[in-house]
């Protein structure tokens, strides 16, 4: 046994040393976009390109691994959660510095997270809602909650609870807390993050360098990142990027098309990664009594929806859409990467028997129905086409009403649809972010459907403020079933982000929330 | 009318072309369907969100009130603040304007080297074989898209054959020439292609005039009488077409800027109408307006310069 065990230490051993040899340092890898990131600071990031950078920027005080769910120590060496949920304490790793030397300090935090509270500043301060007043203490800060939060913890290794520095803000220019947070998205500013920013050219070049004083460790035991700098090249168009990356004039390329996947996959010089991502692509269902004619609405009852959903082939529009990269859905709140996703099997399996059963007796066939759809893009098409197809095998004729993303956003607020096309990624590590979006009535009418059922939103009300993890894993179980059983939402599939990389990058991560992490990428030389 | 006073009384006739296209603009962005807070807005956004939003816009203003407030801001130079961007408009805009200028003079020069010596090839072999071949060959490159030529030049001069990079700027003089060089030829094999047409005709019809006929009884070379009386007597309408170009190729730097990743007007012009992103709308439509009234002037001057009874008239 003895024997084994140091053989098996010895292995174990060997891997990390093969393993930290393995890991190159130094060199820059060249990174083609699709947008510009307009403003990165943890605060006013509202766009994805923005959003999706921070973490390169601005660490957090707690991190998520990963696999998108877990969340480890960050920037806090560890914290404290009260019995009562009303107290949350988070201790400072010591010796941890911006890029320009100067120490992080508890007051760095107060200022970061007080900012991120702020509802005058930023569209993200809800996120916070529950935190009643932050306190600096020597080694770290405490937090005062109005109520237990369960998604505190996620929260804090959000984006927009980022730690920037204080003195840095107190001596920007500009009169507002938005004028000094652009001035400060400028080459020189001391950030918490891995990365500093470099230089930048707006809407076209971005570069970051390496944070000397980066506080993570590598395999090799020494400070990330590995790369000394990441540079970022804006290419709108799909297939110039890709024809960049086939150059090799890039190292890496994001939002490859779904229909050049395989193709990429064949390339020898292309490691192509599908990154398991948070997007579901949905279209919400107008559920209300009557249309907003006023005539009466034949998708109002949850048979007339489920019916709609049984007759549409999932499998088939994977492979048409996503030439068999997504996955169905298989939780209705949420996709199955998201912390308590049910996973009951892909949803309303393909049955067009029990389809034009329950469209009989929910008196859905016959009906017309108007999808909207988004002028322009491919894939609505295609799902239109397809759906015109699977629907008419129920009874139900299927109308194309071609809009932009203006008016589409316009008539899901007003009401004025039958069913529309939708896509959501989950900004936070937590399920009541998406929930809150997709069934919860009172803020946006359960995404626009007019779906409003009471046991759901009393539940959801009660596990914003439920601490104990099984019970809140009980009350999400009964939100899904309910969510389930009502189908307010064509339940569609699940895609990953797809990026394309040269075959030497390695360690480069999209997570499941769409954060770029640069932190651990190295290129082979 | 002197040189001087043709070229005041031309910059004069811009304050009211100016004035139409705010007007036009403005009432066209807000005709758009669609509430532009919620196209500006994340879709996550809450009402309070939109309803800030909304104040910054001044939409919840009386619509003249808008209007005053957009001509009386723009006319001292406060072009707003981008929503898309987070920068003021005016500021967006002064960066990228040398970027498409770049383009679109690099995209004339390459239209011009192309077809001025291809037109008088053709005339000088009207009907012939050469004619026809080039004739054709250039028939081609107008009725094909311009992104379709774009992506097969990208293909195949630069992926394929590295001659050129995919796509880009640049930071130096001759990285501009060499980043630019596909996206301008891109745009000048469509242009070339309008030019040499007209070109093609003109000289065919100067060539038969009696003032050349008589130039060649004089006993003046040939090169002499295609110089100096041909060309410049030929170049007048084509001088017209070429500026009447140049504002169709601002238009189309919204496709080529877009596929080579050339960071200019046009692009930006593209992001700003997704985004709904009206002050940078607006501020880019009275832009592109002043540059093609600019051409448009530039071309007139060089018509007068070309036939002087224009001035005179």
């Amino acid at each position: 046994m003895k024997t084994f065990l140091i053989a098996a230490l010895a292995g174990v051993s060997m891997l990390a040393i093969n393993s930290a040899q393995a890991v190159e340092r130094g060199g820059a890898l060249t990174f083609a976009r699709y947008d510009d990131s307009n403003l990165v600071d943890p605060v006013y990031a509202d766009r994805n390109p923005d959003i999706w950078m921070v973490t390169n920027l601005y660490d957090t005080l707690l991190r998520t691994k990963a696999d998108g769910r877990t969340i480890v120590p960050g920037l806090a060496s560890g914290y404290q959660v009260s019995l009562d949920g009303k107290t949350v304490t988070l201790t400072l790793r010591e010796g941890i510095k911006f890029s320009d030397g100067s120490p992080i300090t508890p007051e760095d935090v107060k200022f970061s997270l007080e900012r991120a509270t702020n509802p005058d500043f930023g569209p993200w301060s809800g996120l916070l809602g529950s935190v009643e007043s932050i306190t600096a203490t020597e080694s770290g800060v405490t937090l005062a909650m109005k109520n237990p939060d369960p998604t505190i913890i996620s929260i804090l290794a959000t984006f927009n609870t980022a730690i920037v520095s204080k003195a840095a803000f107190e001596a920007a220019p500009g009169a507002t807390d938005q004028e000094k947070a652009t001035a400060l998205f400028a080459a020189g500013t001391p950030v918490s993050g891995p990365f500093t920013l470099k230089e930048r050219t707006r809407g076209s070049t971005m570069t970051f360098s390496a944070n000397p004083h980066y506080w993570r460790q590598g395999e090799d035991g020494k400070a990330l990142p590995y790369l000394d700098e990441v540079s970022f090249i804006v290419i709108p168009d799909d297939a110039t990027r890709i024809l960049k990356l086939q150059a090799g004039e890039v190292n890496g390329a994001e939002f490859v098309p779904f229909s050049r996947v395989a193709e990429l996959e064949a390339d020898p010089a292309i490691n192509m990664e599908l990154y398991p991502s948070t997007r579901i692509i949905y279209a919400p269902i107008n559920s209300r009594e009557t249309r907003a004619d006023g005539s009466a609405n034949p998708m109002a009852t949850n048979e007339a929806r489920q019916a709609l959903n049984y007759a549409i082939n999932k499998d088939a529009l994977i492979q048409l859409i996503t030439h068999g990269t997504g996955q169905p859905m298989t939780s209705p709140l949420m996709a199955s990467t998201t912390q308590l996703a049910h996973d009951g099997g892909p949803l309303f399996p393909y049955d067009p028997a029990k389809a034009k059963e329950l469209a009989a007796a929910s008196g859905l066939e016959g009906a017309e129905i108007t999808l909207t759809t988004l002028a322009g893009s491919s894939d609505d098409a295609t799902l239109f086409a397809a759906i015109q197809q699977m629907w008419g095998a129920i009874g139900v004729s299927v109308k194309v009403e071609q809009v932009d993303n203006a008016t589409r956003g316009a008539k899901n607020r007003s009401g004025e649809f039958d069913v529309h096309t939708y896509g959501w990624v989950n900004d936070v590590n937590d399920p009541a972010q998406v929930a809150g979006w997709l069934g919860y009535y009172p803020t946006r009418k359960a995404v626009g459907t007019g779906w409003n059922n009471a046991e759901f939103n009393a539940l959801y009300e009660a596990s914003n403020t439920e601490i104990d993890p099984e019970k809140r894993s009980e009350q999400y179980l009964r939100m899904q079933e309910i969510y389930r059983d009502a189908a307010p939402l064509l339940f569609l599939y699940e895609t990953p982000f797809a990026v394309a990389l040269s075959a030497n990058v390695n360690g480069y991560l999209q997570t499941p929330l769409g954060n770029n992490e640069f932190s651990s990428a190295w290129i082979a030389k | 009318m002197s040189s001087l006073s043709y070229l005041v009384s031309r910059l004069l006739q811009i304050i009211p072309t100016f004035l139409l296209v705010m007007v036009v603009i403005f009432l066209l962005v807000r005709m758009l369907p669609g509430d532009p807070a919620i196209a500006m807005a994340d879709a996550k956004a809450t009402e309070a969100q939109l309803e800030l939003i909304r104040q910054k816009l001044g939409l919840n203003e009386p619509f003249f009130m808008q209007f005053f407030y957009f001509v009386k801001n723009t006319l001292s130079g406060d072009m707003g603040t981008s929503i898309l961007l987070k920068a003021p408009v005016l500021d967006v805009i002064i960066e990228r304007i040398p970027v498409t200028a770049f383009l679109t003079l690099y995209a004339v020069g390459l239209s011009i080297l192309i077809a001025g010596p291809l037109a008088f090839v053709a005339a000088l072999n009207k009907n012939g074989m050469l004619d026809i071949a080039i004739r054709s060959s250039f028939q081609v490159g107008l009725s094909t898209p311009v992104f379709y030529i774009g992506l097969l030049l990208l293909t195949f001069l630069a992926a394929s054959l590295r001659l050129f990079p995919v796509g880009g700027y640049g930071t130096t003089f001759l990285e501009h020439l060499h980043h630019l060089m596909l996206p301008a030829l891109t745009v000048a094999l469509y242009t070339s292609a309008i030019i040499m047409r007209n070109l093609r005709s003109a000289v065919i019809e100067v060539l038969d005039a009696e003032y050349v006929q008589f130039a060649r009884s004089k006993g003046l070379s040939r090169s002499v009488v295609l110089g100096r009386h041909v060309l410049r007597n030929a170049l007048i309408s084509t001088v017209t077409l070429l500026g009447l170009s140049i504002g169709a190729l601002m238009s189309g730097t919204l496709v080529t800027e877009t596929v080579f990743a050339v960071p200019g007007l046009g692009r930006l012009m593209l992001e700003a109408i997704f985004a709904r992103d009206y002050p940078l709308i607006q501020g880019l439509t009275l832009t592109f307006a002043v540059m093609v009234s600019l051409v448009f002037l530039f071309t007139d001057m060089v018509q007068a310069w070309l036939d002087p009874r224009l001035r005179l008239s």
